[in-house]
């Protein structure tokens, strides 16, 4: 048994990548040719890795990707409900990819990453330097809309892969995002 | 004239493969395919490079073309810092957020839960057990 901690993705990670596998090859695939690219030379995301140590070395046991998205709106048609919206671009933070490998589902680390991840959103929409008010994910199958709903984020249409959002404003009104559970991931 | 050769990977070769099949090419017209890729980049790259975007218009929706290239190529004209990745919706899902929004907050027990544990300091990650390692 063993226990991971988080790491912030950087190159000296490089030769972990390829041990990692998720029945989604395109988890696996962004994670071994993209994530470290766009982490570090495109500035478009940044890949934090779960890391567990066993006698064996060193695996990624799991991942999750954050970026900054600008909600908006494909057509400038007129809608009901609109003046209920904030004004579009809405500012949000994207939970890109979250995986865990195959070989330690179902043992509670999708549950912690996803913490994490959401730590991590908290933290910056209450005390980073700009402010948002969606998290957003995108769910790549029926499992994750499933484990998504779980945590309350609401599906924005009911096709794969599905958009989901979780207003934070809420979150931050009620104070409930004084968390801690960020302090190594963002260290 | 030019020639020269690149190493691809089986990825790369059924990317190539598909995209010389979408264009009606045979196998033996690598440089055809090469030609007509060019052409397409060149046109796309160029729509960057002046600040425009590339934007694919559907019946009903409108698609923005999104890459690291993009991006690097308006950083590299002096377009600005890399602007925050747009996601568009179309008009059922602006209606969902909007509803959304709207109803107010109802987090579910799980939510609650995982803020509870985030605030912990106690928190640690899960003990995990991998099939090939004895412990």
């Amino acid at each position: 048994m063993a226990t991971p901690h988080i790491e912030k993705l950087e190159r000296g990670h490089r030769s972990l990548l390829k041990g990692f596998r998720n029945q989604e090859g395109s988890l696996v695939a962004y994670l071994q040719r993209f994530a470290l690219r766009h982490a570090q030379k495109d500035l478009l995301s940044r890949t934090y890795l779960a890391i567990d140590e066993g006698p064996g070395g060193n695996r990624v046991a799991g991942y999750f990707s954050l970026a900054t998205v600008s909600v908006e709106r494909a057509s400038v048609g007129r809608i009901p409900l609109l003046s209920k919206l904030p004004r579009f671009p809405i500012p949000g933070v994207l939970l890109a990819r979250l995986a865990v490998d195959e070989r330690v589902q179902g043992q509670g680390l999708g549950r912690y990453l996803f913490e994490e991840a959401l730590g991590l959103a908290l933290q910056l929409a209450m005390s980073g330097p700009v402010a948002f008010r969606l998290f957003v994910a995108d769910a790549i199958s029926q499992e994750a809309v499933g484990f998504y709903e779980k945590f309350g984020l609401q599906r924005l249409s009911s096709r794969l892969p599905a958009r989901m959002v979780l207003d934070i404003q809420p979150l931050i009104a009620e104070g409930i995002g004084r968390v801690r559970g960020t302090r190594d991931a963002s260290s | 004239m030019s020639r020269f050769q690149a190493k691809t990977n089986a990825v790369l070769d059924a990317e190539l493969d598909e995209l010389r099949r979408r264009l009606g090419l045979r196998p033996n017209q690598k440089a055809d395919l090469l030609r007509e890729l060019t052409v397409l980049a060149s046109w796309v790259v160029r729509q960057a490079a002046e600040g425009r975007s590339v934007i694919a218009r559907g019946d009903d929706d409108v698609r923005e073309l999104v890459h690291p290239v993009i991006d690097r190529i308006r950083r590299a004209n002096g377009q600005g810092a890399v602007s925050p990745m747009p996601v568009a919706l179309d008009d059922d899902e602006v209606a969902r957020l909007a509803e959304i929004l709207d109803r107010g907050f109802d987090p579910p027990d799980a939510l609650i839960f995982s803020l509870r544990r985030m605030a912990d300091q106690d928190r640690e990650p899960p003990e995990l057990t991998w099939p090939d390692r004895l412990g």
